[in-house]
C-alpha cells in the first residue's frame, strides 16, 4: 500500500465553523481507482470532508493534498475534482445536452471533442435518447443520472458524490447503487461517496470511513468494519448488533452473563472490562440444553426474508436474533453461536492500537 | 354552480366599470363632431389631425426616447444594484438599502418631482431632455431592483456552487447561469420601467422645461385649454401600445407556448 502514491491526502486536518470545531485532526489517504465511502450520521462531518476536497472550504489547520500538492486555498474551479450533489443542482436554463457540455465548454475543448464526450457520458448513464430534453421533463432518477454525466464529462481525477441517492425511492436507489459501482469500475476513477445509509456503504465500497462528531472512528473494508467494529458506535451504526459488557479473562477466553466462552480475540490485559458484539444473524435458536445461553423469547416481528426475534437472558440482557423460522413468544430456548461470532471491543481503543493488536495475534495463526 | 355565476357577473361588472371610460374615450376619437357631447358620425379626421400635428409627433417621439433610454439605463443599474444587495455578506446594510429603495417606490411622485426640481435648480442644470431622462432613470431603478431581487433570491445558491465546481470563473457563472436565470425578472423590470416612464406625469411636469414636453404633460395642458378630440385619438393609440406591451410581456413570461429549439 505504501508504494502507491495517494491521489488525495489529509494531514491532520481540522476545520472550524465560527467557534465550532466540525472536523478534528483528520488523517486520510485516497488512492487512485477505488470506491470510497464516508459513512456517518448527519452532522458527523462527512460532507465537510467533501467540501475540503472540492474546494468549497479551506482547512483551519493541517493540509489537504491533491496529487501530492497542498491545495488548501486552491479555489473549486481550479481543482480536478467534480461533485454530484444531493439535489442534483442541474442548470434549469439548459437542456440535458447543454448541462453535460457545460464543463467541457468552459475548458474550451474543440467542439468535436465536446460532442463526443457528452454523447459518451450520456450513453454511460443510459440517457442517450434524452439529449434535447429539458431538465423539468425528467424524473428524479434521470436528473440524478444527468448530474453524474455532467460531473464525469469534466474528466475529473476524483468524483465526489454527496448523498446522491438519498432523494430516490428504495428500488431506484438499489438500481443506482449497482449502476454507480459499475460506472466507477468501468472508468477506473476514484469515487468518494458520502452517505448515512450503512447498507449502501457496505454494498458499494472498497473502503469505508466511519465518522462521528467530526472524527473518523474507523476505516477499513466493508467486511473488516462489519466483522470487527472498533467500538460501540461503529458496531451499532453498521448493521444490527447485540452489544453487552463482559470481562476478558485471558487471551481467547471471555466471560459474560456469568459464563465463560471461548473466542478468537487476544491482546488485552487479563480481566479487562470489554464490550462484546454478536451479530443477530450469527445467533441460532436451539433447544435450551444445546444452547450456550438460555433465553426467554420476548417478541418477534416478520421482516419478509427473516424474523426479527427478541429474547431476554437470565441476566436481563436483550438479544436480537435473525431467524428464518418463527419462534413462540414466552418459550424458553437456547442460543447457539461459534467462538468466531464473538467480537471483542476495548473501551477507548484508538484505531492504531486496534490495528496493531489485531495484527499481533492474527499473525500467529 | 350558482355561486360561480354570481362571481363571474361581478367580475364582468368590475371590468366594465374599469374599462368603460377608456372605451368611451376611444369611441369618441372617431366622432365627427368637435366634442364629446353627442355622437355626430364616424370619422378618422382626428387621427389625420394628430398625424399632421408636427409638434405632437415630436412630443410622442420624445416620450418614446425618454422611456426607452431611461428604462434601459435603469435596468442596467437596477440589476447591478439587486445583485449587489443579493451577494453582500452584510445583511444589515443590504436591508437598509432595500428599505431606502422601497421608500422611493412608495413616496408620492409630487415629492420626487419637486425634490428633483430643487436639485436641478441648485446644481444649475437646464431643465429639458436631460433632466427628464435623469429623473425617469431615478424613479425606475427601484422598480427594476424590486423585480430582479426576488428572482435572485429564488435562485438556488447551489447551482452557483455547481457551476463553480465544474470549473467556471465568477464571470462565467454570472453570464452563463445567473443572468439567464434572472432574465425574466430583468425583462419584467424593463417593461415596468418602460410603462412607468411612458405615463409619468407628476415627476415630468416638475422637471421639464425649455419647450421639452412628453405626452402626459402635453395631454394635460391641452385638456385644460379645452377638449380637442385629437387627444382622444392619441389616448386610443397609447392604449393600444400599452396593450401591445402587456401582450409582449405575457409571452416573455410564459415561454411554454413556443417550443425552444
Amino acid at each position: 500500500m505504501a508504494d502507491i502514491k495517494p491521489i488525495i491526502e489529509f494531514k491532520n486536518v481540522s476545520l472550524d465553523y465560527q467557534d465550532n470545531r466540525v472536523l478534528h485532526n483528520i488523517d486520510l489517504e485516497i488512492e487512485q481507482g477505488k470506491f470510497y465511502t464516508l459513512l456517518g450520521p448527519s452532522g458527523s462531518g462527512k460532507s465537510t470532508i467533501l467540501s475540503l476536497i472540492s474546494g468549497k472550504n479551506s482547512p483551519s489547520e493541517g493540509d489537504v493534498l491533491i496529487d501530492g500538492k497542498i491545495v488548501n486555498e486552491l479555489p473549486a474551479n481550479k481543482r480536478e475534482v467534480n461533485t454530484v450533489f444531493q439535489n442534483y443542482n442541474l442548470f434549469p436554463n439548459m437542456n440535458v445536452y447543454e448541462n453535460v457540455a457545460y464543463g467541457p465548454k468552459l475548458k474550451k475543448l474543440p467542439a468535436k471533442k465536446i460532442d463526443q464526450l457528452v454523447k459518451d457520458m450520456l450513453s454511460l448513464v443510459r440517457l442517450s435518447d434524452f439529449e434535447q430534453n429539458e431538465i423539468t421533463e425528467l424524473s428524479g432518477g434521470q436528473q440524478q443520472r444527468v448530474a453524474i454525466a455532467r460531473a464525469l464529462a469534466n474528466e475529473p481525477k476524483v468524483l465526489l458524490l454527496d448523498e446522491p441517492l438519498s432523494a430516490l425511492d428504495y428500488k431506484l436507489r438499489k438500481e443506482m447503487q449497482y449502476e454507480l459501482r459499475e460506472i466507477q469500475q468501468r472508468l477506473g476513477i476514484t469515487f468518494i461517496f458520502v452517505t448515512h445509509d450503512q447498507e449502501e456503504a457496505l454494498a458499494m465500497s472498497d473502503w469505508i470511513f466511519v465518522m462521528q462528531n467530526g472524527r473518523i472512528e474507523q476505516s477499513g473494508t466493508p467486511v473488516d468494519i462489519y466483522d470487527e467494529p472498533i467500538n460501540h458506535f461503529v458496531a451499532d451504526f453498521i448493521g444490527e448488533a447485540n452489544i453487552i459488557e463482559g470481562i476478558m479473562k485471558e487471551d481467547y477466553l471471555v466471560s459474560f452473563v456469568g459464563k465463560e466462552f471461548k473466542n478468537v480475540d487476544a491482546g488485552m490485559k487479563p480481566n479487562e472490562r470489554v464490550e462484546i458484539v454478536i451479530r443477530p444473524e450469527d445467533l441460532d435458536i436451539v433447544a435450551p440444553s444445546k444452547g450456550k445461553l438460555q433465553v426467554t423469547i420476548d417478541d418477534q416481528s416478520f421482516r419478509g426474508d427473516f424474523y426479527e426475534i427478541t429474547a431476554i437472558d437470565d441476566a436481563g440482557n436483550e438479544w436480537s436474533i435473525q431467524e428464518t423460522n418463527p419462534a413462540k413468544i414466552g418459550q424458553r430456548r437456547g442460543l447457539k453461536f461459534d467462538p468466531e461470532d464473538i467480537h471483542i471491543m476495548r473501551f477507548n481503543e484508538t484505531e492504531e492500537d486496534f490495528d496493531s493488536r489485531l495484527e499481533s495475534y492474527e499473525g500467529e495463526e | 354552480m350558482k355561486k360561480l355565476a354570481i362571481g363571474k357577473i361581478y367580475l364582468i361588472f368590475v371590468f366594465i366599470l374599469l374599462y368603460l371610460p377608456i372605451f368611451y374615450l376611444i369611441v369618441y376619437s372617431f366622432n365627427s363632431g368637435q366634442s364629446m357631447n353627442g355622437w355626430a358620425g364616424f370619422t378618422f379626421n382626428h387621427y389625420h389631425e394628430l398625424f399632421s400635428d408636427a409638434r405632437m409627433i415630436e412630443i410622442v417621439l420624445n416620450t418614446l426616447i425618454v422611456a426607452v433610454l431611461s428604462s434601459l439605463i435603469s435596468t442596467i443599474i437596477g440589476t447591478i444594484g439587486a445583485y449587489w444587495i443579493y451577494q453582500t455578506k452584510n445583511k444589515k446594510i443590504a436591508n437598509r438599502i432595500l428599505s431606502l429603495n422601497s421608500v422611493l417606490l412608495v413616496s408620492p411622485d409630487v415629492i420626487i418631482g419637486a425634490s428633483f426640481l430643487i436639485l436641478f435648480t441648485v446644481v444649475g442644470m437646464q431643465l429639458g431632455f436631460l433632466s427628464v431622462l435623469l429623473s425617469h432613470v431615478a424613479f425606475s431603478i427601484p422598480i427594476v431592483v424590486l423585480m430582479v431581487l426576488p428572482k435572485l433570491k429564488e435562485m438556488p445558491k447551489t447551482i452557483i456552487e455547481a457551476s463553480d465546481d465544474l470549473g467556471a470563473t465568477g464571470y462565467q457563472t454570472l453570464s452563463n447561469i445567473i443572468l439567464p436565470y434572472i432574465q425574466p425578472g430583468i425583462l419584467a423590470g424593463f417593461f415596468m420601467a418602460l410603462t412607468y416612464s411612458l405615463d409619468d406625469f407628476a415627476v415630468t411636469f416638475f422637471v421639464t422645461g425649455n419647450g421639452f414636453s412628453t405626452m402626459a404633460v402635453e395631454i394635460y395642458s391641452r385638456a385644460r385649454r379645452g377638449t380637442s378630440l385629437e387627444i382622444n385619438a392619441l389616448s386610443a393609440i397609447m392604449f393600444l401600445v400599452s396593450l401591445f406591451l402587456v401582450l409582449i410581456y405575457y409571452f416573455i413570461s410564459n415561454p411554454k407556448k413556443g417550443g425552444k429549439k
